[in-house]
């Protein structure tokens, strides 16, 4: 499905947020952008419209986000965006544990508001046309992230015929590599590179961490000892560059 | 902005109601004595008029034919529906009027001791001596209550000894319940106000985002001119900062009552470290900042409890002001590093700076609260969120130059 197919229901009780949020994610390519002013009217265009991503405030006139969420989600699977101004529901929204996909407190500028509902259509959709580049590459080297498999061309000695090798990555360099991939020149923590491996309570892996990232630049890098893209940034993390 | 707490007035609330539960109790005492004394004696005068064995004995003469009383006296024996018996000094009665028939017509010296003190079968009766006769005076059955009471003196004298610790507990007791009273009362009236705070900054960011949201599109319009877009840019930028100072004004606010404890998580600051200084240098360019995060070996798995959001807001407090008050060319080099110490953990984070004013740091070492006249500082937030998690906390000038910030906060065994 392409981006633009994708139906958004945004419910805020004020009129210029609606308006320019609408404008927003209109620019940004989402045309079919339904709106809300209250719970009432978000249950009946909920309803008939079936959107594929609900952006809702917390604050509504006749009633609160959190509920309405709990209705809504009684049945369907809707991703839900929640949009709060007060940092009180940031707590509530963490601790809950209500399964909302995501939240973004008042006042937020255009373009996070766009990333995250890209991220969470994509989290929820694997939506196609969004999905990350499905080729990283790293000079010679080229990661098919679709299947893991690492394709070298070397720019070969005219005495050696092809040179074309191909490698396999392991479910945990994968992981190392898509984290990094997504975050493409970030740092990234030892931290989230973990949690991304081995998700749940993950404390003291770090060394194990280290041996994998040695593996995969092993796979990745021209001259694993002297990297040039999967760098160390000291004390804190990795960086794919 | 000050969100000073007021003791004074607190304080003068709970002397208040100090003051006004003694006065409840003295009263309510006070009228219990009258009630009890004054209400007996009005009721016994006003629907009862008793006859005493003295105006008996005061109508009664003696004649040939025996003891006669006055007829008005006669009379008032029916109307009170009372009874007289006279005993001589061998228990025999020689006169009586009214007498009950089941009563004897001779009293012995046990007879006598005994209803002095209680009844005579059930009827009330009062004794007086008469030369050597005993005027008895008699009610009808169930018409009186009455009572002897008899103390040994060691228990007096230890309720004398006593006395005052009562009076002590008494006293603790209202002092005790005037402070829960006036705890409540704060507690509502701080309630309020963290509320209204939150309020207005619910109130003032939706406006904002609109704000915000027009002046990053205008910011980014290649039809306007780059002057246009500049200024589009600053709007923006500044709506960014009164976004902060409406989330440190709340947070403030939520902090000034250490009541208000903090969500406890288990934290792992070296984790908490190593997230806030990627995201800083991640959103910023290589030659504005260099962040040198150092866990000490044995650090890496030291936990403490905390509210995840403030601890993280402790490092983005910190070297959000290391960014603002270093010059346009330096590059901002911060180090924090993290060790354990007798069971606590401990975070030193430095920068290059120009080092705090003294402004600042007296206004930060201070036991009083507010007295840089800033209360949504940045750094006394800092200092607020430690506090809130019982912990240390240091401010200072480097000899080489800049600031360092010392805390310290106590790691979750296990």
């Amino acid at each position: 499905m392409h981006i633009n197919e994708y139906k958004i229901l945004l419910v805020d009780d004020e009129k210029t947020l609606r308006e320019m949020v609408c404008g927003f994610l209109q620019r940004a390519g989402f045309h079919k952008v339904i709106t809300a002013a209250d719970c009432r009217e978000a249950r009946e265009r909920f309803h008939k419209e079936a959107p594929h991503l609900v952006l809702l405030d917390v604050m509504l006139p006749d009633g609160d986000g959190f509920s309405l969420f709990e209705d809504l989600q009684k049945d369907s699977e809707v991703p839900v965006i929640f949009l709060s101004a007060r940092d009180e529901d940031e707590n509530r929204l963490r601790g809950l544990g209500l399964g909302a996909d995501d939240y973004i407190t008042k006042p937020f500028l255009p373009e996070e508001l766009i990333l995250r509902v890209k991220a969470v259509l994509k989290r929820v959709y694997r939506a196609k046309d969004m999905r990350e580049e499905e080729l990283v590459v790293l000079g010679a080297c080229r990661v098919d992230m679709g299947s893991g498999v690492v394709y070298w061309h070397r720019e070969a000695d005219i005495s050696i015929e092809e040179t074309d090798t191909e490698v396999t990555l392991t479910a945990k360099e994968y992981a190392i590599l898509q984290k990094l991939a997504q975050e493409r020149g970030r740092i990234v923590t030892i931290d989230a590179l973990c949690d991304a491996v081995w998700q749940e309570e993950n404390y003291g892996y770090e060394n194990t961490l280290i041996v994998h990232i040695r593996r995969l630049r092993e796979k990745i890098e021209e001259d694993p000892s002297h990297p040039k893209y999967l760098l160390t940034v000291r004390g804190l993390g990795y960086r794919l560059i | 902005m000050s969100l000073k707490y007021n003791y004074k007035k607190t304080i003068r609330l709970f002397l208040y109601g100090v003051a006004v539960l003694v006065m409840i109790i003295l009263l309510v005492g006070v009228l219990n004595l009258v009630f009890l004394f004054v209400g007996t004696f009005a009721y016994i005068n006003m629907d009862t008029n008793y006859i005493y064995g003295g105006t008996v004995m005061e109508a009664l003469t003696l004649t040939e034919n025996g003891y006669v009383l006055s007829e008005e006296m006669e009379q008032e024996f029916a109307e009170q529906n009372q009874w007289a018996m006279l005993l001589d000094e061998t228990g025999q009665v020689i006169w009586s009027i009214r007498k009950p028939e089941e009563l004897k017509e001779i009293y012995t010296q046990s007879d006598i001791a005994r209803m002095t003190r209680y009844y005579l079968n059930g009827y009330p009766v009062q004794l007086r001596v008469w030369e050597d006769r005993i005027m008895v005076v008699g009610l009808q059955k169930d018409a009186v209550w009455k009572y002897n009471l008899e103390f040994p003196i060691a228990w007096m004298e230890f309720i004398k000894r006593i006395w005052w610790y009562y009076f002590l507990i008494n006293f603790t007791w209202i002092v005790v319940l005037a402070f829960f009273f006036t705890r409540r009362y704060t507690r509502k009236r701080e309630q309020a106000r963290i509320e209204w705070i939150s309020g207005v900054s619910h109130d003032i960011r939706t406006p904002l985002s609109v704000v915000m949201g027009y002046a990053d599109t205008l910011e980014h319009d290649e039809e306007l001119s780059a002057e246009t877009r500049q200024q589009a840019a600053m709007i923006r930028h500044q709506s960014v900062v009164m976004k902060e100072l409406i989330a440190d004004l709340n947070l403030t606010s939520q902090l000034e009552y250490s009541m208000q404890t903090p969500r406890r998580e288990k934290v792992r600051p070296a984790e908490v470290i190593r997230n806030i200084a990627a995201e800083f240098l991640n959103d910023s360019l290589p030659e504005q900042l260099e962040i040198d995060a150092q866990i000490a070996p044995g650090a890496e798995g030291v936990c403490v409890k905390a509210d995840r959001q403030l601890f993280m807001r402790i490092f983005r407090n910190l070297i959000n002001n290391s960014l603002k008050h270093s010059g346009q060319e330096d590059i901002v080099k911060i180090q924090i590093s993290m060790w354990q110490e007798k069971g606590k953990c401990r975070i030193r984070y430095a920068d290059n700076g120009v080092g705090y004013s003294e402004e600042i740091l007296r206004g930060l070492c201070s036991r009083k609260k507010d007295t840089s006249g800033n209360a949504i500082h940045g750094l006394q937030i800092v200092k607020k969120i430690i506090l809130a998690h019982g912990g240390k906390i240091r401010f200072g000038n480097c000899e080489e130059g800049g600031s360092y910030c010392l805390m310290e906060i106590r790691r979750e065994r296990g």
